[in-house]
């Protein structure tokens, strides 16, 4: 940063920490993107990084450009929101709902399935290509959902650079797929799109697990790699959308760094697959 | 704890000192008992022998010498015997001798017999004594010489030889022997007297030494007793003490069992240690670093816990010497004990502290008002360590979790940062090919501009070109526009000259039919006279139609204007009477008119237009009736406006019809014209002239049996006036909510002192119980007897008030509730037993004049009855309550054709307190719903008989019978729409398949644990609060585009009670179709559109928007549901086209008052 000014480190940072509280408030005010909840050490680095991007000195330069150029905060919410993830990502995930969430869920007579934080749809069609092979996509609905309009768009298009499927396919084959990940896209012009028939089953949607409330009850929420960047606060309140939401017996499935563990929501879930981060709602009457 | 006294122990295994349990801790299984008592039982045993052995010595001595004394003093006796009896045969002798007389013999005679006895026993008893045994041996031989000499002069005398006896005795032999006899005798008397001296004092001797033995043994027995006692004593209250001491320890470890944190298990600890040693008050300290922090009090005023450090004060001394301390006589202040009351100071404390290898974990502290005994501070000792080693596994778990918790920040910490990585990595990824692809465009953009630079100049050109075509075509289409708006002023205008053209000529065809019908000349055949009539009539109709295009065309036209002026009700009836009754009395009708009072006198409006509509609604009337009646009312409608009403007994209109025939040139049954004539525009004219006046007209109309038009017109004309609602569009309620409770208003005060003979005063326990809720008293004696003859006591109440006091006092078994009650409804007692938790299971049977089966099976009762009831009815009532309270077995019907799957189904469900009912079809079901009541249903859904559905909705026309929670069990899969159907009825749908039995015994399970409450107290409210609502929503249609089962079945119990129809579409798409139907029937409109956002196939936005671009739904109201909370979301939705929007969960109060407010009026 600008040498000649933070000359001190300590107040250096300091002021860094004052600017960075007023940017996250003023985005909450301005844009109703609540980042309050979010945890403070990542967000910091991505504003860091941010800084570089948009090449200002200060917090408060960009924090100017923000408050008056929508579109730069548009373009900051994908510098905020850590968008990234591959289809069938921990292939185990995916096995473990195959054999212990699945059987279950053939005995609803329809489906729903919310996909909290759902990047750029790579989990939701990887959901929908599970339960195609299991044969339950058709009396199926799965809700995508993020707050981040752009990356919204990108999941719902559902076209990813080809470069990508075969890692996409190696993990598919991992996750105990019993047909081929070829039969659901189509590769052209260095892209590889996904077919149309799994998007009538997924419904692409603006939600913030931070402000928004309960839209739907769902009989599984996979919501993964997305509380480690809530602090305590809003991982809490996340859980007890996901809690509200699901059925008697619904399901839960987390990142596999996550915990329900310290959280106040311990209590509500059993542990169905420790090692991949599914539990059960409990029952209570 | 090694320096505190000890008390004397039973080796245990716990005491490691023990000296008799070996090293391995393990009991000899051959020891009985400790040495120390089996040294005090083998003194005791040797005691007792000595004791005895030497008891019976003496005691033996004792015998022999009292046997030898006996036997001395009887040998004595026998010897002094022999003396005498020698005497007494010698008196005899000499009494003989003298006298000869036989009888002085008899001494003589038996001293002769008794002698030898007596030497004899004399021998017996002296055979121990030798030198006696001489004695008695020269005594014999003497006493039988004496003897010899005795009976020798005895026989002398005898012989008569008195003298020769005599002499014989004058001898002196006889006196010799015996006074020798006496001598010897008396030196054996002497003898024997001295022996039984001698034996006397040796028997005294004896006696005294036995007496001493037995005394001294007894002593020391008692000696021994009284040891034996004190130990036993003394080890009895070591033991009492030591298991007090024990449970104390036990009951410690157990209340800091668990992964306790710190601050849980000072509670616990400082809670059961106050209990346990009676203390009045307690806290416990934990050593945090070099000072101690309180956490745990008991019976302390919280706040000022100050850390202390080892070494201050008395807590501080107690670690610092590492044992339990004991403060008697505590200064006052000192731990005060405070309670609502009052508060006392502790006089005596006990400070322990807690520690485990030489470090102190912990200090307990306990205050008490009376004195402490040691084993209290004996058990604080004792739990020192244990305590501690609990306060440290609680801190080390605590640290750990910290730990833990740390990790899993730290984890997720790395986890996000690896993520940003990535998404920088793919940023850069992303960036570089972007780099290459753009250099790539630059270049062959660069070639490209040079190519669009040529290209522009011609499009530039072709613009030039399209911009002249264009502008011509703009002047094109302004000359169409006014060409149009001039052609459809020439129509107009045409019409208009038209109609006057052709009144013209047909003026003169009616004058002139006129007069040929008439006939005055006489010169024409009846024929010819009714072809003329028939012209007449004919122009006539066509007069009217002209008259009636002509209006149309200029109403259209905008060419009719409004004059406003005061007009008379009475005297527009009055004109119109005059007009109508004619034509109705000719066509045999009768014709009524009035004005209903609090009717205005005067309106102001446009006199000539409200007589036409008028009167266009009268001859309509007059067409369509035939016979019966033709009413024309004038009513004050609301405040503003006023209604003329025209019924008539007429034909009717269907109601599909009723919007068609106000459509110009349509009539209600094409058929219609040819049968009652007419042009069919007088409606649409009246129409078109009463929202000209600011007014409108509704219809309401039954087949067969007339029709009602009402035209509603404001109080004053005002040329911005908007029409005014209809009232008849909006049937009013059917069913006054307030009608039952008013006519029974005026009763309270006769009826409540007003009371029946009860058992309410002689309760026996443990009879069945029911409560009466009637205010009709002979009504209440019914019930009260009949409840007396089916074994039940009865308590009789007469007000909503009382019964809800009653049921709460008597918690009777059941309740008779009658609904019209003087003060409030008995549906509003039945929520209210229904929402109390104490007596929510109370079954309740309900019973009315009116039929309220369906609220009062909502909220739960068990039965309905409507009076007057049949007796049988009432004995009906009382079992079905009977029956339901005396269940204490949950019941479960399953419904399943396979007889397999049933046989499993039931071996699946069965339990202790489920009772199973299984039948195989829908109608067994049926009848098994009717008998009994169930508390839950498992359904399959392909029955022989009936499909599930119809089984559904049988049952739930099956009013007397409560509805039980339904788990459809089905093997089919459903189609949305069919599941949606089912979600009216069904609770839970369960596809079979591996994991679906678990899953059915999870519902079934919860279902038979819900039972107490039918209905959800949230549900009940939600439904009570719609039930309560004024009808605004009556007959209205609402549209509810939603995706979710839950908010669908929420939203439909909202509106359908309030008498609101609700469409459901799943999605926008659905919900346009549902829209474009509508237009088709009218009948059908949608009035209001409540629109989910978040939705398949097409969102909420997208759909809004589509709905707003067709100019016919413009106005049509559409409130957005969204569970984004922000403000700009919901602008996004009043952006998209929503009227208003309200926030997921929904607030059934805030959806209703937003649904009114939008709600077209």
């Amino acid at each position: 940063m600008d040498a000649q000014i933070d000359s001190d480190p300590a107040l250096a940072s300091r002021r860094f920490e004052i600017e960075f509280r007023l940017l996250i408030e003023a985005i909450y005010h301005l844009y109703h993107y609540d980042f309050r909840g979010y945890a403070a050490a990542s967000l910091r680095r991505r504003l860091k990084a941010a800084l570089v991007h948009f090449q200002c000195g200060t917090l408060s330069q960009l924090q100017d450009r923000v408050m008056h150029e929508p579109a730069v905060f548009a373009a900051l919410l994908d510098h905020l929101t850590v968008q990234v993830s591959e289809m069938f990502r921990d292939p185990g995930y995916f096995r473990a709902l195959r054999e212990h969430v699945i059987p279950v869920l053939r005995t609803y007579p329809s489906l729903k399935v919310w996909v909290a934080g759902c990047s750029a749809g790579e989990e939701a069609y990887s959901l929908a290509i599970l339960l195609r092979e299991e044969g339950l996509l058709p009396r199926t609905l799965i809700y995508a959902t993020d707050i981040n309009p752009r990356t919204l768009q990108k999941a719902e298009a559902g076209v990813y650079p080809i470069e990508r499927i075969a890692e996409f396919t190696v993990n598919h084959r991992e996750s105990g797929g019993s047909s081929s990940l070829s039969d659901y896209y189509i590769a052209a012009y260095g892209r590889a799109i996904f077919d149309k028939s799994l998007r009538d089953h997924i419904v692409f949607s603006d939600h913030s697990l931070a402000t928004d409330s309960v839209f739907a009850e769902v009989q599984l929420v996979s919501c993964r790699n997305v509380l480690i960047y809530f602090n305590r606060t809003l991982q809490d309140r996340a859980l007890m959308l996901f809690h509200d939401s699901l059925c008697r017996h619904g399901f839960l499935g987390i990142g596999a760094k996550e915990s329900l563990r310290f959280s106040s929501y311990d209590a509500a879930f059993e542990t169905l697959v420790r090692e991949d981060r599914i539990y059960q709602k409990k029952g209570a009457v | 704890m090694a320096d505190c006294p000890m008390p004397m122990q039973f080796p245990t295994t716990e005491s490691p000192g023990g000296r008799v349990v070996p090293p391995a801790g393990r009991r000899e299984p051959t020891l009985l008992m400790e040495p120390r008592t089996f040294t005090g039982f083998l003194v005791a045993i040797s005691a007792v022998i000595i004791i005895a052995v030497l008891s019976y010595d003496s005691l033996r001595q004792t015998t022999a010498a009292s046997q030898g004394l006996t036997r001395a003093v009887e040998a004595l006796a026998q010897l002094q015997g022999i003396a005498s009896t020698l005497k007494d045969a010698e008196t005899g002798q000499r009494g003989y001798l003298l006298t000869g007389v036989e009888t002085y013999l008899e001494p003589f005679e038996s001293a002769k017999q008794a002698l030898p006895l007596n030497l004899a026993a004399a021998r017996s008893l002296l055979a121990e004594e030798p030198a006696q045994q001489h004695r008695l041996a020269s005594l014999m031989v003497l006493a039988s010489e004496k003897m010899q000499e005795l009976s020798d002069t005895v026989q002398l005398r005898r012989e008569g030889q008195t003298a020769a006896a005599l002499q014989m005795v004058l001898t002196g032999r006889g006196r010799d022997v015996m006074e020798r006899i006496r001598v010897l005798s008396e030196e054996m008397q002497n003898d024997e007297r001295e022996l039984v001296g001698a034996r006397s004092s040796a028997w005294r001797k004896a006696a005294t030494v036995s007496f001493a033995v037995t005394s001294g043994g007894s002593i020391l027995l008692l000696i021994l007793i009284g040891i034996a006692a004190a130990v036993a004593s003394r080890e009895f209250k070591a033991r009492q003490r030591e298991s007090w001491l024990r449970a104390g320890q036990l009951g410690l470890s157990g209340v800091m069992q668990g992964d306790l944190p710190l601050e849980r298990l000072g509670d616990n600890v400082v809670r059961y240690l106050a209990q346990y040693l009676d203390a009045q008050i307690g806290a416990v300290f934990v050593a945090e670093g070099s000072a101690y922090r309180r956490v745990g009090a008991y019976a302390l005023p919280s706040g000022d816990a100050v850390p202390m450090r080892p070494g201050d004060g008395l807590t501080g001394q107690a670690v610092k010497n590492d044992r339990p301390m004991h403060i008697r006589d505590a200064p006052p202040g000192y731990l005060p004990v405070a309670s609502a009351t009052g508060r006392a100071h502790s006089t005596e404390l006990l400070i322990a502290p807690a520690s485990v290898d030489g470090r102190a974990y912990a200090v307990v502290e306990f205050g008490f008002f009376g004195k402490v005994v040691a084993e209290k501070q004996e058990l604080l000792a004792r739990i020192g360590e244990p305590l501690a080693a609990a306060i440290r596994a609680s801190k080390d778990r605590g640290r750990l979790e910290e730990l833990l918790r740390e990790t899993q920040v730290q984890a997720q910490e790395l986890q996000s940062r690896e993520e940003e990585l990535r998404v920088n990595n793919e940023e850069l990824e992303e960036q570089s090919r972007a780099l290459r692809e753009s250099r790539a465009q630059l270049e062959s953009q660069q070639s490209e501009l040079e190519q669009i630079n040529t290209q522009l100049e011609e499009q530039a050109q072709t613009l030039e070109h399209q911009k002249d075509a264009l502008q011509q075509s703009h002047a094109i289409l302004a000359a169409k526009s006014a060409e149009l708006q001039r052609a459809n002023d020439y129509k107009s205008e045409f019409l208009a000259n038209m109609s006057h053209e052709l009144r013209t000529p047909l003026n003169s065809t009616l004058i002139l039919a006129k007069l040929l019908a008439d006939n005055k000349e006489g010169n024409l055949n009846e024929n010819q006279v009714r072809f003329a009539q028939t012209i007449g009539s004919a122009g006539q109709d066509l007069l009217t139609l002209i008259n009636d295009v002509l209006d149309l065309s200029r109403i259209e036209a905008g060419k009719i204007e409004v004059s406003a002026e005061p007009v008379s009700l009475a005297s527009t009836v009055d004109s119109l009477v005059k007009l109508i009754e004619p034509q109705a009395a000719e066509k045999r009708l009768k014709f009524t008119a009035g004005i209903e009072p609090g009717t205005p006198d005067e309106i102001r409006t446009d006199r000539l237009r409200l007589g036409q509509i008028l009167r266009n609604l009268l001859a309509n009337a007059l067409k369509f009736t035939r016979q019966g009646e033709i009413d024309l009312r004038i009513f004050r409608d609301s405040p503003s406006t006023v209604s003329f009403a025209v019924r008539d007994s007429g034909v009717g209109i269907e109601p599909h019809q009723h919007e068609v025939i106000f459509e110009a040139f349509r009539q209600a049954d094409g058929s219609i014209h040819r049968k009652y004539g007419g042009t069919g525009l007088g409606l649409s004219i009246s129409k078109d002239l009463a929202q000209l006046l600011g007014g409108a007209i509704a219809v309401r109309s039954t087949p067969g049996t007339g029709s009602t038009f009402t035209l509603t017109l404001p109080l004053e004309y005002s040329a911005a006036g908007q029409p005014v609602k209809t009232p008849a569009a909006v049937p009013r309620a059917t069913r006054p909510p307030g009608a039952e409770t008013k006519a029974a208003m005026v009763r309270p005060a006769e009826v409540a002192a007003v009371s029946i003979a009860d058992d309410r005063h002689r309760l026996t326990p443990g009879t069945r119980l029911i409560l009466v809720v009637e205010d009709d008293v002979p009504f209440a004696l019914i019930l009260r007897d009949l409840a007396h003859e089916m074994n039940f006591q009865a308590v009789v109440v007469h007000t909503a008030a009382d019964a809800v006091a009653a049921a709460e006092q008597y918690r009777p078994n059941a309740i008779l509730l009658d609904i019209n009650l003087p003060d409030f409804s008995g549906l509003g007692v039945l929520d209210q037993l229904k929402r109390n938790p104490r007596t929510r299971h109370i079954p309740v049977h309900m019973a009315s004049v009116a039929d309220y089966r369906r609220e009062a099976l909502e909220l739960g009762a068990v039965g309905y009855a409507l009076k007057p009831a049949k007796r049988e009815d009432l004995v009906e009532a009382l079992r079905r309550l009977e029956e339901k309270f005396s269940q204490s077995v949950r019941r479960v019907l399953i419904v399943e054709d396979d007889p397999r799957q049933r046989d499993s189904l039931r071996q699946l469900l069965t339990n202790g307190d489920v009772q199973i009912t299984a039948v195989e079809s829908a109608n067994d079901a049926l009848r098994e719903l009717a008998a009994a009541t169930f508390d839950c249903v498992v359904l399959d859904f392909n029955l022989p008989d009936l499909s599930g559905y119809d089984l559904l909705e049988r049952m739930a026309r099956q009013e007397e019978v409560s509805f039980p929670p339904v788990i459809v069990y089905t093997g089919r899969s459903l189609s949305r729409d069919e599941e949606h159907r089912l979600g009216r009825y069904s609770k839970s749908i369960i596809i079979k398949d591996a994991r679906s039995p678990e899953r059915l015994l999870d519902e079934v399970t919860l279902f038979l644990h819900q039972v107490e409450s039918n209905l959800p107290a949230a549900h009940q409210q939600m439904l009570k609060a719609a039930r309560n609502r004024d009808s605004s929503l009556e007959g209205r249609r609402i549209l509810v585009v939603e995706d979710d089962v839950r908010n669908i079945f929420a939203l439909t119990s909202v509106f359908e009670p309030n008498g609101a129809a609700v469409e459901i579409a799943r999605n926008g798409r659905e919900a346009l179709d549902s829209l474009a139907r509508s237009i088709d029937a009218p009948a059908a409109g949608i009035d209001m559109v409540l629109m989910d956002i978040m939705m398949p196939e097409m969102d909420g936005f997208t759909a809004m928007r589509e709905i707003r671009k067709r100019p016919e739904w413009k106005r049509l109201p559409i409130i957005a549901l969204t569970a984004k909370a922000m403000k700009d979301d919901q602008e996004k939705c009043l952006a998209a086209g929503a009227n208003d929007y309200i926030a997921k969960p929904l607030d059934v109060e805030k959806l209703l008052s937003l649904v009114r407010v939008w709600m077209p009026k």
